[in-house]
């Protein structure tokens, strides 16, 4: 690419050669970034990372019960009468949810407690003598207060941002399997997603583009869950920021050509400040970000641009999630980007790859069953699913595949990357 | 609350102790400077700024004195606010604010948490302790609120009618509060009285407010009136003793910012606003910050790098913080304020593309060369532009959709066919249009519904290609360099130039130019020239002993 000539500045078409030839001597020298920022390199702050849906090229007939659902249905007629609509026996009356998540709770024996104010749903909670609220919290802790608690054996995990340590069937969901019994995966033909093995296959999608082979075996699980079905929606996408308060970062170094470029350096970054909201609600174009300081967010590839459209090398990558409740790394292993870059600047596309599955049931896991509920999620029903179709990275050792493919869309707007480690800052596409 | 509405009828008694009317043209219907001080004339008497008062309770009360409620508006004239303080009046309503302000600032000055700062002895203090008290407090706190020591008899008054006061409230505090609140409406603190001692000249504590003012934008520091209390600000060496101590002070950065907020107008600011569906990067923070944008820019060239003024048309030096990068398109790396270097051929030079005074000379949702280059004349060149007649059609100039019109430049031109338009447009829109490039909200752009905006024009007989070459023909323009030296000399003034003073502008412009055209130069300069302290029997003397000492 360094052989080609450099492309102009996004201003230069206005500027005299004698003026461009003055700006090329001092951009070597200590003056700060020109307008437009530096040459040869696109930047973008993505303002919502969703689950590509399949629309309605692959409607779900029948979407997928939640666990509250599930409980619902299982009641004798006389329960089930208490929580529905008058008259209409088996339809749950949505002011009676609340209710009811009491007396699932109560059934199940679902806990939860925050041990930060010492408080249980009913009563004070037991301590450790030596348990630190300040302290980074383990898994060990929590299965001491667990039991200390009066929680099964062994039972006890951290949820809702580490705040409360839970016991219920996001936490277990294999203690739960009745309440995943009429979940429902995804048996259409058309998914987004690319082919990620190179091979077409049984199970294997059709692309919204027709295209064969295609991976994607999280919209199988995920597909007809109503919330994730939701989201991928395009009203939805444009309106609705996903992890705003930790966006994830993309830069498109040693750029030639912003239409056709054969060799270009993609990297992906956490950032360490928040989306900032423009005047119509929109992510707010050209601001600066830090990139977060932990190195494992952080990754680089090489790519090419054909006709406006980025393609990357497979990359593992750690996406910030940060949203509510939940704070899970999507990780997404052999990850490739394909992305439109606007004209305006912005970038609209997708990662394709294999989500590992420990990191995506955290994503779920810590919606607690509280949220699971608000939202219609079966937690034993993803929890068997998503094992069931996962279709990436197989441990030798256990023979069991340990990620499942994977279509995140994303969409964002241009921006600027400030104080990136120097190996970062220096790549150029080689 | 209470306590304002029992104290309200012992606050116009304490006023009255103030001998409102005396001397300082206040009417059945409020007070009037102007009816002392026309706007040519000489200005004895000028009303506080907003940002005046603030800065003197600031000064006087301490920093976290909360200053609440809505002042009266400041008045314009000819440019300049600093002209407009000499032709302004107190409405009754705007007394009423006045009272409500110094009432807010009272109470929180003798508030259990500043009174022994401020105050110092104790609050259930009575009788002889309490008067003594009081007559010291008034003493001190009236040299610096008048800006003129308090003759005793009326520190004497004012510190009896607090303890009257605080005997019949049962709370010293809050006669002190009152009678302090009663000062704080006086026209003795709101107005600035320059008029002249018994010997027909200018005392030295109306010489040390008028040298404060200039350089600190505020009332008089202790050294300041000490210095006009022992008489040396009546000597050469004296007063340049002053002037330097001043001109060294990291608070001239206060006064030059004022000067700018005024000649620039950027008090215009608090009024912009801008369509979000248009420039949804645009905000009222964007546009706050804009204005200290521009004033930073112009203290580190003219201050902190004692820069030629001319070149802040040039620079490519631009105060910079992570908020505006947006709006200007560049990466911003570091967090606060500093100063970003745009580099060689790029679009952004100099003041005239700051984002900002872009944004404020425009449409709330579409560019307007006119209205840039009736700022750039009024404003930069001290020109006057007509307002346009009332009954000009300006359909084709706002269809911002015209299918056949695509630019701005294409519309304009098209109004421009009328002949009555023309004559004043023909000097604004050339150099408006120059600034093209930049849209409504002060943003780099350059097409204009898909068309290449063309940025080139001519100013004074000189062709110029876009926003650089128009910078650099300012910084050329004698013009331009001659408004300032005006503008300074009115601000300084607080009023318009008179006939006799025009020799005296005509050598304060050499001066600029033969001193690199630095700010701070005049501003000594003003600051040394005794025509600054007084009238013209006043101006002869002082020249005449000046001649003589350094002869």
């Amino acid at each position: 690419m360094s052989r080609r000539r450099k492309q102009l500045p996004r201003f230069g078409r206005g500027l005299s050669a004698a003026s461009l030839v003055a700006m090329a001597a001092t951009l070597a020298s200590a003056a700060d970034a020109p307008t437009g920022g530096e040459p040869g390199v696109r930047a973008f702050v993505l303002s919502n990372i969703y689950m590509a849906s399949s629309g309605d090229a692959g409607a779900c007939p029948v979407l997928a019960d939640g666990g509250i659902e599930e409980y619902f249905k299982s009641l004798p007629p006389e329960e089930q009468a208490k929580y529905s609509v008058a008259g209409k026996l088996g339809e749950l009356e949505q002011g009676k949810r609340p209710a009811l998540e009491q007396d699932m709770d109560r059934h199940f024996g679902f806990r939860r407690i925050s041990p930060r104010n010492k408080s249980v749903v009913s009563g004070q909670a037991k301590l450790p003598p030596d348990f630190d609220p300040t302290a980074k919290p383990t898994a060990e802790m929590a299965l001491r207060i667990g039991a200390l608690n009066g929680f099964p054996k062994n039972r006890g995990r951290w949820a809702f941002s580490n705040q409360v340590i839970a016991y219920s069937a996001c936490t277990d969901p294999l203690d739960f399997p009745q309440l995943g019994k009429h979940f429902r995966t995804y048996d259409g033909k058309v998914a987004p997603g690319i082919d990620l093995d190179g091979k077409t296959k049984r199970g294997d999608f059709s692309g919204l583009d027709g295209a064969k082979g295609v991976d994607n075996q999280l919209w199988r699980v995920m597909g007809c869950v109503r919330t994730f079905r939701e989201n991928g929606d395009k009203e939805v996408v444009e309106k609705i920021f996903i992890s705003a308060r930790a966006p994830t970062l993309i830069e498109i170094r040693g750029i030639d050509d912003p239409r056709n470029d054969p060799e270009v350096t993609v990297n992906i970054y956490a950032a360490s400040g928040s989306l900032v909201r423009n005047a119509r609600g929109g992510a707010l174009a050209g601001m600066t970000f830090d990139i977060d300081k932990d190195p494992a967010l952080r990754a680089t590839t090489r790519g090419r641009i054909v006709d406006g459209v980025l393609t990357t090398d497979p990359v593992d990558i750690r996406l910030n999630y940060k949203e509510q409740i939940i704070d899970a790394p999507r990780q997404i292993l052999g990850a490739r980007i394909r992305a439109t870059l606007k004209p305006d600047g912005g970038i609209d596309g997708a990662f394709f790859g294999y989500y590992s599955l420990a990191s995506y049931w955290d994503s779920i896991e810590q919606m607690t069953q509280n949220g699971a509920n608000l939202t219609s999620v079966s937690c034993p029903g993803v929890y068997r699913a998503l094992h069931r179709f996962a279709d990436g990275y197989r441990d030798p050792r256990t023979g069991r595949y340990t990620a499942i493919s994977s279509a995140y869309g994303f969409t964002g707007v241009r921006a600027f990357v400030a104080n990136a480690p120097a190996e970062f800052a220096s790549r150029r596409g080689q | 609350m209470k306590m304002r509405r029992k104290t309200a009828a012992l606050l116009l008694a304490t006023l009255s102790l103030l001998s409102l009317g005396a001397a300082t043209g206040m009417t059945p219907n409020g007070v009037h400077a102007g009816a002392v001080a026309p706007a040519s004339g000489p200005a004895p008497v000028r009303r506080l700024t907003e940002a005046q008062y603030r800065r003197a309770i600031a000064d006087i009360f301490g920093e976290d004195i909360k200053v609440v409620g809505r002042f009266e508006p400041d008045l314009r004239v000819d440019g300049l606010l600093a002209v407009g303080t000499s032709a302004i009046s107190v409405s009754p309503a705007g007394l009423e604010q006045y009272d409500d302000i110094g009432r807010g600032v009272a109470e929180q000055a003798t508030d259990a948490g500043h009174w022994d700062k401020l105050v110092g002895c104790p609050r259930d203090a009575h009788g002889a302790e309490a008067l003594s008290c009081a007559r010291r407090f008034f003493s001190q706190t009236g040299l610096k609120l008048f800006r003129r020591p308090l003759p005793a008899a009326e520190a004497e008054r004012l510190a009896r009618a607090a303890v009257a006061i605080g005997d019949q409230l049962k709370a010293f505090p809050q006669g002190v509060a009152t009678t302090l609140a009663g000062m704080l409406a006086s026209p003795q603190f709101l107005f600035r009285l320059e008029l002249p001692e018994a010997s027909g000249r200018l005392g030295g504590y109306t010489k040390a407010s008028r040298l404060s003012f200039l350089l600190w934008n505020s009332a008089p520091d202790d050294a300041l009136l000490e210095a006009a209390a022992a008489g040396s600000l009546d000597t050469p060496a004296g007063l340049r003793a002053q002037v330097e101590r001043l001109m060294a002070s990291p608070r001239l950065r206060d006064g030059v910012r004022a000067f700018f907020t005024d000649f620039l107008q950027l008090d215009e600011f608090e009024t912009l606003s801008k369509d979000g569906l248009i420039y949804p990067a645009f905000s009222a923070s964007i546009a706050s910050l804009a204005r200290e944008q521009t004033l930073r820019t112009l203290t580190d060239l003219l201050i902190d790098r004692n820069g030629d003024y001319r070149d802040i048309f040039t620079t490519r030096r631009i105060a910079m913080t992570r908020t505006l990068g947006p709006i200007y398109d560049v990466p911003v790396a570091r967090d606060g304020w500093y100063i970003h270097e745009f580099p060689q051929g790029d679009p952004r030079v100099g003041l005239l593309t700051h984002a900002g005074l872009l944004a404020l000379h425009s449409h709330p949702g579409r560019t307007s060369p006119t209205l840039r280059g009736k700022a750039m004349r009024e404003i930069l060149l001290c020109e006057k532009i007509p307002s346009p007649p009332a009954n000009v059609n300006f359909a084709v100039v706002q269809d911002v959709n015209n299918a056949s019109l695509k630019t701005t430049r294409q519309r304009l031109q098209a109004h421009l066919d009328d002949e009555e338009c023309a004559s004043c447009h023909k000097k604004t829109d050339p150099i408006g249009l120059g600034l093209e490039q930049f849209d409504g909200a002060g943003q780099f752009r350059t097409r204009e519904r898909g068309e290449l905006i063309d940025v080139s024009g001519s100013f004074d007989k000189k062709a110029f290609d876009g926003a650089g070459d128009l910078g650099q023909l300012f910084h050329d323009s004698a013009a331009a360099s001659a408004c300032l030296v005006n503008s300074v000399w009115r601000y300084a003034n607080g009023r318009n130039p008179s006939a006799g003073d025009e020799d005296d502008i005509r050598a304060l412009s050499a001066q600029f130019s033969g001193q690199g055209y630095r700010l701070t130069s005049l501003l000594r300069t003003i600051a040394l020239d005794p025509a600054f302290y007084g009238t013209s029997t006043d101006v002869r003397i002082a020249r005449t002993h000046e001649g003589k000492k350094e002869g």
